[in-house]
């Protein structure tokens, strides 16, 4: 990514993560009434409209339900990209993967923040995942 | 319920139509529509247009040029079931009771976004991390392959069989066959998938002719049945989700046969949504015509060919005819109507009796698509 007096990034969702040190996490909703769990998160449940629900934090590791390399896509994410379906404390969410291949199913992974396009307003940044080698733990929730 | 009956069938040939908006070319389907039926424009009671594209007033734009102006008409929009939707709307009218002649069409033109994946909901979490059409079916299918033991030959199957089917349908956008080398050899889109296992963005319109039983009495055109008509959307969840079940496939086929009285096992032909060719594969399982796993090696075996067990998309499928996104789930009915008319040419399913129609589709995070439609339509 160029370095030279560019603007600072767009950070993609920015308002859900939450970052301390190298751990990242994101911001999730659990609802009380129902018991499903939103991202992003929302201040009434989309399952059973109830207000009785609690934003928390996931833990930092994941993992990967599939995977792919996006070879033809939007220019803004510069073809070829890697996505991945992260399974994270309850909710799946989409991210893009920090490699060149996709992930195997079931593959660990951790939650980063990192560079993920650029579009005309300058780069873009986001939440993304890593493979980790370690088994996914989630003791680190709040 | 009233019976409801499709009395005329009339498809503007899919491909691409540079320069020939959404509206000229559903004009010209359903001129050939009312041509083709013998029907006057003051006999039609309300029109129906499914277009995702076409903007504001689609279906008066249409329809007001072959005289129907007046009635009720309505431009209908739910993705890649748009026109299935057009079509859902029209049975109820005519079911209802409020109708007894009503034309359904869907219209399309892509050529206007130029080449690539089409431009997706905006203000979307996933599209906003760059998701595309192609990216969600090709982790589904890396999901199947892995899960159940299929590989990408199996998926190079469905493209060769449907493009096979394809090549002999003259409203085809694709009318030649493959072989597995060619699927091999294409552009890779999004891994596993190759450029031969997507269908093409495609411009092109379809019309159908919908009346009641005392109407279709006095046409001089065959009519089939229509037995069931279905709309679902999509069970909107953030949790964890089996991306090779989809659910909202299976919720509609299980309302439909429901609806219809009829079993899987019944039907004789299928037209199925098969944007990229593990969708044949996952919606064969969720319609309960093919065993949960087991639908790529039913392909293998010839199963879903046009003389096996049941003909899967014997037009040939989307991946073949090409998806102007609000004609597919028209032309859909139109190819069974000639199926079960027996005017179905080189494409003819021996014996045809039983057909189902599905389309799917939408990209919206959190569902598995965003619209479904299923209908089942008989001889008799
Ligand atoms: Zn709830």
């Amino acid at each position: 990514m160029n370095t030279h007096t560019s603007p600072a990034p767009t950070l993609v969702g920015g308002e859900w993560i939450h970052q301390d040190g190298d751990h990242t996490a994101l911001m999730i909703t659990k609802c009380h009434n129902c018991g499903s769990t939103w991202f992003p998160p929302r201040e009434i449940c989309s399952k059973c409209a109830s207000g009785n629900v609690e934003q928390a934090l996931t833990g930092s590791r994941g993992t990967a339900y599939a995977s792919t390399v996006v070879r033809i896509g939007p220019a803004a994410f510069k073809p070829p990209y890697v996505l991945a379906y992260v399974d994270l404390d309850g909710a799946r969410l989409l991210a893009h993967v920090e490699t060149d291949e996709a992930l195997a199913p079931n593959t660990p992974v951790e939650l980063k923040v990192g560079a993920i396009g650029e579009d005309d307003t300058g780069p873009l940044s986001s939440y993304l995942v890593a493979e980790v080698s370690e088994a996914p733990t989630s003791g680190d929730a709040l | 319920m009233r019976p409801v009956y499709v009395a005329g069938a009339a498809v503007h040939p899919f491909g691409k139509h540079l320069g020939v908006n959404a509206a000229e070319l559903g004009f010209r389907a359903v001129q050939e529509l009312l041509a083709s039926t013998g029907i006057s424009p003051e006999q039609v009671d309300a029109g129906y247009g499914g277009s995702t594209y076409g903007g504001s007033l689609l279906a008066q734009r249409v329809l007001q040029r072959v005289g129907v102006s007046g009635p009720p008409v309505y431009t209908v929009e739910n993705a890649c079931a748009s026109g299935a939707s057009a079509v859902h709307l029209a049975w109820q009218a005519i079911a209802g009771g409020f109708a007894d002649c009503v034309i359904a069409f869907g219209t399309e033109n892509l050529s206007g976004f130029g080449g690539g994946t089409l431009p997706l909901t905006t203000n979307d979490i996933e599209i906003s991390q760059g998701m595309v059409m192609t990216a969600a079916y090709a982790m589904r299918a890396q999901r199947y392959l892995h899960d159940f033991g299929a590989t990408v030959d199996d998926l190079s199957r469905v493209s060769v069989k449907n493009r096979g089917n394809g090549a002999l349908n003259p409203r085809a956008h694709f009318q030649k066959a493959i072989s597995a080398e060619d699927v091999e050899d294409s552009r890779p889109v999004a891994d596993p998938l190759r450029l031969l296992h997507c269908c093409p963005n495609s411009d092109g319109a379809a019309a159908v002719l919908l009346c009641s039983e005392a109407f279709a009495k006095e046409l001089a055109t065959p009519s089939i049945r229509m037995r069931a008509s279905v709309v679902r959307s999509g069970d909107f969840h953030t949790s964890y989700r089996d991306m090779t079940w989809p659910d909202i496939t299976a919720r509609a086929a299980k309302a439909a046969y429901e609806m219809a009285d009829i079993k899987p096992s019944d039907l004789d032909l299928v037209e199925l949504h098969d944007a990229f060719s593990v969708a044949e594969f996952l919606h064969t399982e969720a319609l309960g015509i093919a065993e949960r796993g087991q639908a790529y090696k039913a392909t293998a075996r010839g199963e879903f060919d046009r003389d096996g067990r049941v003909a899967i998309s014997p037009s040939g499928g989307l991946l073949s005819r090409g998806h102007p996104v609000g004609a597919t789930g028209v032309t859909q009915i139109c190819e069974s109507y000639w199926q079960l008319t027996g005017e179905a040419g080189d494409l003819q399913v021996p014996g045809a009796e039983v057909a189902l129609t599905h389309v799917t589709g939408g990209g919206i995070f959190g569902v598995d698509n965003g619209a479904c439609s299923i209908h089942i339509l008989t001889t008799t």
